[in-house]
């Protein structure tokens, strides 16, 4: 070991290239986008409800990135169409997540837009589907005898009613279920959006092109 | 010490020795290694490119398809007319507007077009029409959807001024800034109810048959709004997944203007666990019979404008040939022979298909296919839903997304309580 200088500035050119195309190019090329046209701002209670999912790790079940049609049947599933770039401009950190323990969430709010629904499965996802592995998170709700006005009760059947009283949604769980309702991927993709389309768009071209060649032979 | 005495010792290596190597060349497969690699770099780096590009180009139709819908052009184009009424109007009314005798009025020659021009048509193409009408003496009693939701301005201009001039020989036109204006008064109205109605709009019109007063609103009436808007203690509000009109959204069907027999047998079916969806059992187990009844008539008679666009990626030509003729070479006969013209129904058993929302069409295809739906009469849906191909149900979902919306069904189609009894008892004997 005796040409420390030459190894030391290779190792470090390397860290710098990589560092060039997967952390500044894509970034310049992300950042030169700016918000899809059609994605609102979070509002005050869609942020609060974000921070509420940050913290409860939502992401470590459930991904935020719709993948293609040459990827996935996600649109099929009612997932919404695949993710760009400008979809995320508003996210930091951004909650795009790998694990799909549980369905992808970027469109939920057109899916399941029923607060009733969101509010009740969130209380016991067990009242409505009795395979479901998710956990209830009944510390986002408060047990009373009697509504106040202004609360808002969980609507649950008899066998995870209370015996007495009500379930009444707190603050956080409201919070919530304002963001997941506004999880709406809905609108036009920009044209020039950012996304990985995978390598099937190029078989159906080419196949369009040979289909087209066959046809006018 | 040692080492200077092990130093000595001739037999021992030398510690002090450093191990050296002459630089030798690098061997040439190296370097043909390098470069190949080199270039199958490049060329990923292009064809991946190319990858986006191609998607870019898929987006910007997309882009397009919006754009088209809400752009002002005027002078309609007759050939994008003649074009537009074959793919949107000839179903129904024959290739050169012939009618179809009993059913479907003729538009050529026809005493309505010819007084009321390309204004009423436009008025009518809007709003869609139903219920009694004379047409050259011939009496009709059929339903035509509203195609105010999925056409544009310029589309309707086109469609109307070739229906007056080309289909007739009327001498105006109407351009696409004169049916902005129709729209905004009449867009969003109920379809027109029969000849009377239409005998305001257009002077002179023959004598027209009494227009049928639409059925009461119930006792119900209440109860089932409650229902509808806010839910009960334990049900959600149907409003909250199916939408205010009863459109729907992605997964969540659309349910205005499906018969009412069908909505009754499918809420019985969700109840009873022959068709399965978690959300729609809970919801169907916290209704009785009578809600279940007052609500399928809600739904049935509904007539709102198309909550669905095509978002599969699905090929629209494709789409529209399985839907008008099927594919025998796949065994699929044409989804219109069941579904109605147009895919607008056939109550009470086949229910309206068009203005579906395309995720929900295709996703119930696909349960079909797998067998996850199976309460379906004589399993007709299974058999042509495992001879289409995945893309073929994207195709086909999209076709129908684009298409106007399933109106309103007539009192007669209604459910009461009593037939529903027999009905579900029925159903109850299918499984
Ligand atoms: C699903 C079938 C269907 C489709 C598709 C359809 N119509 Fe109709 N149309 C009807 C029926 C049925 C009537 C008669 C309604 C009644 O009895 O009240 C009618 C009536 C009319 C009338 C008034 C009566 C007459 O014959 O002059 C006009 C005008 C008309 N349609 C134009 C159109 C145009 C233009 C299109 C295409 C944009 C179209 N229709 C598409 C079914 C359809
Ligand atoms: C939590 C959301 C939600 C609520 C609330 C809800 N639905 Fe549904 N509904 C759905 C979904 C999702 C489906 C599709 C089920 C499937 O995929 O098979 C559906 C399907 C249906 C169907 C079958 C339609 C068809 O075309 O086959 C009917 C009928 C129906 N719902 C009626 C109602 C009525 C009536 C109410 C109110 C009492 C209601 N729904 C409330 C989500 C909901
Ligand atoms: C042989 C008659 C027949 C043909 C052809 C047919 N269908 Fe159907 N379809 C039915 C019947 C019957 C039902 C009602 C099923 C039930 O009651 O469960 C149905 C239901 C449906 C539904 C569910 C509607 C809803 O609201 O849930 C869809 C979607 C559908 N069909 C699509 C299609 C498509 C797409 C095609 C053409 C590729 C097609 N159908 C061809 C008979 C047919």
């Amino acid at each position: 070991m005796n040409r420390y200088l030459p190894l030391a500035i290779t190792a470090l050119a390397i860290l710098a290239m990589a560092t060039l195309f997967l952390v500044i190019a894509p970034g310049m090329q992300i950042g030169a986008q700016g918000p899809s046209p059609g994605l609102n701002p979070y509002t005050e209670a869609e942020a609060r409800g974000r921070d509420v999912y940050v913290s409860m790790g939502c992401l470590y079940c459930h991904s935020q990135q719709p993948r293609s049609i040459a990827q996935a049947p996600d649109a099929e599933r009612g997932w919404g169409r695949a993710s760009v770039a400008g979809d995320y401009a508003y996210d930091n950190p951004h909650q795009l997540g790998t694990m799909r323990t549980g369905p992808d969430l970027m469109d939920i709010g057109d899916r399941l837009p029923s607060q009733g629904w969101q509010l009740t499965h969130l209380y016991q996802p067990r009242a409505i589907s009795s395979w479901s592995i998710m956990p209830a998170y009944p510390y986002l709700f408060e047990h009373k005898d009697k509504a106040d006005p202004g609360d808002v009760v969980v609507k649950l059947p008899p066998a995870y009613a209370p015996k007495t009283g009500v379930i009444v949604a707190k603050q956080d769980a409201l919070d919530l279920v304002t963001y997941l309702q506004g999880m709406k991927r809905q609108y036009a993709p920009p044209a020039d959006g950012l996304r990985d389309d995978g390598y099937a768009l190029i078989a159906a071209e080419q196949q369009k092109q040979t289909d087209a060649a066959k046809a006018s032979n | 010490m040692m080492s200077d005495k092990m130093k000595k010792d001739p037999r021992l290596p030398d510690e002090t020795f450093e191990p050296f190597e002459e630089t030798r060349r690098i061997p040439l497969p190296v370097y043909w290694i390098a470069i190949a690699l080199a270039i199958w770099g490049v060329f990923m780096l292009v064809e991946t490119s190319h990858s986006t590009q191609v998607a870019d180009k898929a987006r910007a139709q997309l882009d397009k398809q919006e754009q088209t819908k809400t752009a002002q052009v005027s002078a309609p184009d007759p050939a994008a007319g003649k074009a537009l009424f074959s793919d949107n109007c000839a179903t129904c009314h024959g290739d050169a507007g012939e009618g179809v005798a009993g059913a479907f009025p003729p538009l050529h020659g026809s005493d309505v077009v010819k007084l009321g021009g390309a204004q009423a048509v436009t008025e009518i193409v809007m709003r869609g029409i139903g219920g009694p009408l004379n047409v050259n003496g011939e009496s009709y009693d059929g339903e035509m959807p509203a195609f105010g939701s999925v056409l544009s301005d310029k589309e309707i201009s086109e469609i109307a001024s070739y229906v007056a001039t080309g289909l007739n020989d009327g001498t105006k036109t109407i351009s696409a800034s004169e049916v902005a204006d129709i729209r905004k008064v009449s867009g969003d109205m109920d379809p027109w109810n029969g000849g009377a109605e239409l005998a305001g709009l257009i002077n002179g019109l023959p004598a027209q048959p009494d227009a049928k007063t639409p059925a009461a609103k119930g006792p119900d009436a209440k109860l089932v709004a409650q229902l509808v808007n806010e839910g009960t203690d334990t049900v959600w509000s149907c409003a909250s997944c199916h939408g205010e009109k009863g459109e729907g959204l992605e997964t969540v069907p659309r349910l205005a203007g499906l018969p009412a027999a069908y909505l009754v047998k499918q809420l019985h079916d969700f109840q009873k666990g022959a068709r399965f969806n978690d959300s729609m059992a809970y919801v169907a187990k916290g209704l009785s019979d009578r809600e279940i009844i007052d609500l399928a008539n809600y739904y049935a008679g509904m007539s709102s404008p198309s909550g669905a666009t095509p978002s599969l990626q699905g090929d629209l030509k494709r789409g529209a040939q399985l839907a008008k003729e099927g594919d025998w070479s796949i065994g699929v006969p044409a989804c219109f022979t069941c579904h109605g013209p147009s895919g607008i129904g056939v109550a009470p058993e086949f229910p309206g298909i068009a203005a579906q929302q395309p995720s929900y069409v295709a996703h119930q295809l696909a349960m079909w296919a797998g067998g996850a739906r199976h309460n379906s009469p004589l399993g007709l849906m299974a058999g042509i839903s495992k001879a289409l191909s995945d893309a073929d149900r994207r195709s086909v979902a999209d076709y129908l997304a684009s298409l106007p919306p399933v109106p309103g069904s007539k009192p007669a189609d209604m459910v009461a309580m009593t037939t529903s009894a027999s009905a579900a008892k029925e159903s109850s004997n299918d499984q």
